[in-house]
């Protein structure tokens, strides 16, 4: 059983390295396609042709491009994400900067899906084709349509502004002050969280239909289990690797979209991050992040998967 | 002889007619002598500054650089300010030049400028400044690989330290404008301590003169300035400390003050004056004129647009009133030539010099060989509200048949694609405008203007004038130059200036001592907090 789960584990990380190389080429060579140049960020007003290309040769940038991925792909293997190319700072000190901030929105945020959404798709799915159901699904079906930014502005006139229960803006450092944290972190993990409460919800709620339609379902009720019992020993259980699933694509999802949402509460995380770098070329930086979330989200996947052994005994054996 | 309000309750409208009926009369020329006086520095004279307090600034950009010769962006004197004093300083409402960190300056010859220096000013390391600190500040400027003060300086030659506290400047031809270029970036003093010391990245750590010192800088994130105790002038700074920080978003900067998260935000758009006019009374938004402003850069260096004719068509089709309606509801100033009407230097007889005329407009671009119409290659910034004025203005110029085709890319993009490279024909820019006009003739029209993407040198009789405005010391002598200088860009349609930004800021009731200046760029340096009721 150790030895298995090791083997799993060791599996696991021989893949992750094909990713994340595959990841980061992927947006070196995405970056390349958006128009600027950094060195004539740098430069700045007075820019000349001469003193941008000074800047492009100190930066490295007019090495050949396959030559640039290289020198980071093999600083990175060492551990060593580069420094920004606008700021000149180590990128790995400002991505564990700023990654807190947005892990704290993201993982309150999935919670609150979680803690709404399984609710809302049992007590759909329960009461399939009746008004409640029809509701439910309804305002599913708007919290993935509503965008992130407008819901963060509408949420912040009404409980910020409006009644002035929490901040409009900024974070405060989960280590330093964890109630003060989750304050600032509320208005916009709850923006962030209405999209994983509607997947989380209509996914739960088509699962355990289906498996509550089952043949076993019947025999069970023929053997005349109480419907509780059948709910949530068997019927959750079963629908509970879709569950997981969705959670784990939840969660992936809202790390990316913080993006907005820190823009909204002005939240200097690591969303905000990509994109000031990215809208000025900054590769380094950009790629640096994407390494971290990539690396973030493949431990995510890990974790989703012990879960599914723990929950499903035939993943253990395959 | 009323005096800039600053009291809490002073409502936007009401500040904005004040000036601008006294930057009338400064124009008649009857009250200059008694402007010194007038614009006293302690605008709130009257109340007494509190001490102590943080004061909370929303600031819209991440800075470039903290380090004055390096820093790439007109946004980025907000902080430096604080952190820098400059060789001259200019009074808020008209940008006269006034002593800083010089305490009197005299051209010796109409090539050699002399400046006394202040005593008794450490840098915050606690470096003397003197005759020789001046001296590294502006050879660095004009020898650092990545200075981008370079343009500024270009009419400095040598610098020579005289006395202990005496430097003179030698210039390369007359050139007037430097005491008001030394009231930029190009002024502000570095501890030549710090800059000195080998791998210290002096664009993050810096170190000058000014009422702040510098403490922390979370890249993206905020900057924190601390009260320098030894500052020169006794009398400031009032408050504790200053913490900028850093909200893109400018609604969510606008909603930050709102809220009281923040003290002062800055640079806002006329959209987010409504929302801050209904926030009520624990705010102050305030709305004054500015230099910044609209301008289409024309690339004349190539067809279509070294055609004079098409140029002059584009002044005609362009209705300024309805932009200013439309893009910036009404909050800013139509405007002829790059300097806005009440201005020490500018002709009043101008403001009508292109009125809105399309049969002029088609007649002229007829005249040019384009009956049939004509396209252009028109560029503009990718955010919205720029995209929102390139929608306007191409529709205006389609009216008389020039069809634009536009391209977008973030601002650097912009800038190196058609400034540097020479691409495209026509970009809409947000110029911030500068203390000295003839710097921004300079910028705008000059061979190496970097507003100037054909590097055509400017006709002869703008250049003329631009030379002697550059000549003439005080502002009687200079204006008649500025004014043929403003006439002949006028005449060969060089530029089609649309707009003047107004400057709108937002900020909580209880801070006091703020006055806005006509650059729009605001300094922190004397504002304080009331201690808040209740």
């Amino acid at each position: 059983m150790q030895n298995q789960f090791l083997r799993f584990l060791l599996w696991r990380m021989v893949q992750f390295l094909p990713v994340v190389a595959m990841a980061t080429l992927t947006i070196f060579s995405l970056i390349q396609l958006v128009p600027g140049d950094p060195a004539a960020t740098i430069a700045g007003e007075y820019a000349t042709a001469e003193n941008i290309e000074a800047i492009r040769h100190s930066l490295g940038l007019d090495r050949p491009l396959w030559e640039q991925y290289g020198i980071w792909l093999w600083n990175a293997a060492q551990g060593d994400l580069s420094n920004s190319l606008l700021s000149g700072l180590p990128v790995m000190d400002e991505v564990l900067r700023r990654l807190p901030s947005t892990l704290t929105i993201a993982v309150l945020a999935l919670c609150i899906a979680v803690i709404v959404g399984v609710p809302l798709g049992v007590l759909a799915a329960t009461r399939a084709d009746t008004m409640l159901d029809r509701l439910v699904t309804g305002i599913a079906s708007l919290g993935v349509a509503v965008p992130n930014f407008w819901l963060g502005m509408i949420l912040v006139s009404i409980f910020a502004l409006g009644f002035g229960w929490f901040p409009t803006t900024g974070a405060r450092p989960i280590s330093e002050d964890f109630w003060g944290a989750l304050h600032h972190a509320a208005l916009p993990a709850a923006t962030l969280a209405t999209g994983g409460i509607a997947e989380i919800a209509r996914q739960l709620r088509s699962s355990l239909i289906e498996v509550l339609q089952s043949q076993y379902v019947r025999t069970l009720r023929a053997k005349g289990l109480p419907n509780y019992l059948i709910l949530w020993k068997h019927g959750l259980r079963n629908a509970a690797l879709t569950l997981l699933t969705v959670i784990g694509l939840v969660f992936n999802h809202m790390l990316g979209a913080t993006v907005a949402t820190e823009a909204v509460f002005a939240i200097s995380g690591t969303g905000s991050m990509i994109v000031n770098a990215a809208i000025n070329k900054d590769f380094p930086v950009v790629q640096g992040a994407v390494f971290v979330l990539v690396l973030i989200v493949i431990v995510m996947n890990l974790i989703i998967d012990l879960f599914y052994s723990l929950l499903d005994p035939r993943v253990k054996k395959g | 002889m009323v005096p800039i309000d600053d009291d809490a309750a002073a409502i936007s409208d009401t500040l904005g007619i004040r000036r601008r009926q006294l930057l009338q009369l400064i124009a008649a020329g009857t009250t200059l002598s008694l402007l010194p006086g007038m614009f006293a520095r302690r605008a709130s004279a009257g109340e007494a500054a509190v001490k102590g307090g943080i004061l909370r600034v929303s600031a819209p950009f991440n800075p470039s650089s903290l380090d004055p010769i390096t820093s790439g962006a007109g946004s980025d004197h907000m902080i430096l300010y604080s952190i820098y004093d400059t060789l001259v300083d200019f009074e808020p409402a008209t940008l006269q030049p006034v002593p800083g960190l010089s305490t009197a300056w005299e051209f010796e010859t109409p090539t050699r400028l002399v400046m006394t220096l202040r005593e008794g000013v450490t840098f915050h390391d606690g470096t003397e400044f003197n005759a020789d600190a001046v001296k590294a500040n502006l050879d660095r400027a004009l020898t650092h690989p990545r200075s981008t003060a370079k343009g500024d300086l270009a009419s400095v030659d040598s610098v020579d330290v005289v006395g202990p506290y005496q430097v003179a400047i030698n210039t390369k031809h007359p050139d007037t404008a430097l005491p008001l270029i030394l009231a930029d970036r190009s002024g502000m003093m570095a501890s030549p301590t710090a800059f000195d010391e080998p791998d210290r990245n002096f664009d993050r750590t810096p170190v000058g003169t000014g009422p702040f010192s510098f403490t922390q800088w979370n890249d993206g994130d905020r900057i924190e300035l601390a009260r320098y105790d030894d500052y020169w002038d006794e009398e400031i700074p009032h408050l504790d400390g200053i913490i900028f920080r850093v909200i893109t978003d400018l609604n969510t900067g606008l909603r930050s003050v709102i809220a009281g998260e923040a003290d002062f935000v800055y640079r806002l758009n006329p959209q987010q004056k409504l929302v801050a006019d209904r926030a009520g009374e624990e705010v102050v938004v305030r709305s004054s004129p500015t230099v910044a402003n609209y301008h289409i850069v024309f690339n004349y260096g190539k067809a279509p647009l070294n055609d004079v004719r098409v140029r002059q068509a584009i002044n005609y089709a362009v209705d300024r009133k309805a932009f200013n309606q439309a893009a910036m509801l009404g909050l800013g100033t139509p405007a002829q030539t790059l300097l806005p009407p009440d201005y020490w230097a500018h002709d009043e007889s101008l403001n009508e010099f292109y009125p809105f005329d399309q049969d002029k407009a088609r007649a002229l671009l007829a005249e040019a060989g384009y009956s049939d119409g004509l396209e252009l290659q028109y560029y503009s910034n990718a955010d919205q509200s720029s995209q929102q004025r390139a929608e306007i203005i191409m529709e205006q110029l389609r009216q008389v048949g020039i069809r634009c085709v536009l391209t977008t890319g973030s601002n650097a993009d912009m800038f190196q694609r058609f400034m540097v490279r020479g691409e495209g024909d026509a970009i809409m820019v947000n110029w911030t405008g500068r203390p000295d006009p003839a710097q921004g003739f300079l910028f705008v029209y000059g061979e190496q203007g970097a507003n100037n993407p054909g590097k055509v040198p400017p006709p002869q009789d703008l250049a003329e004038a631009i030379a002697a405005a550059q000549e003439g010391v005080t502002q009687e002598e200079r204006q008649p130059a500025f004014a043929r200088a403003e006439r002949a860009a006028l005449e060969h349609a060089l530029s089609c200036e649309v707009a003047f930004v107004p400057g709108i800021e937002v900020h909580r009731a209880n801070v006091g001592g703020y006055e806005p200046n006509l650059l729009g760029k605001p300094k922190f340096n004397r504002l304080f907090l009331r201690p808040q009721e209740g």
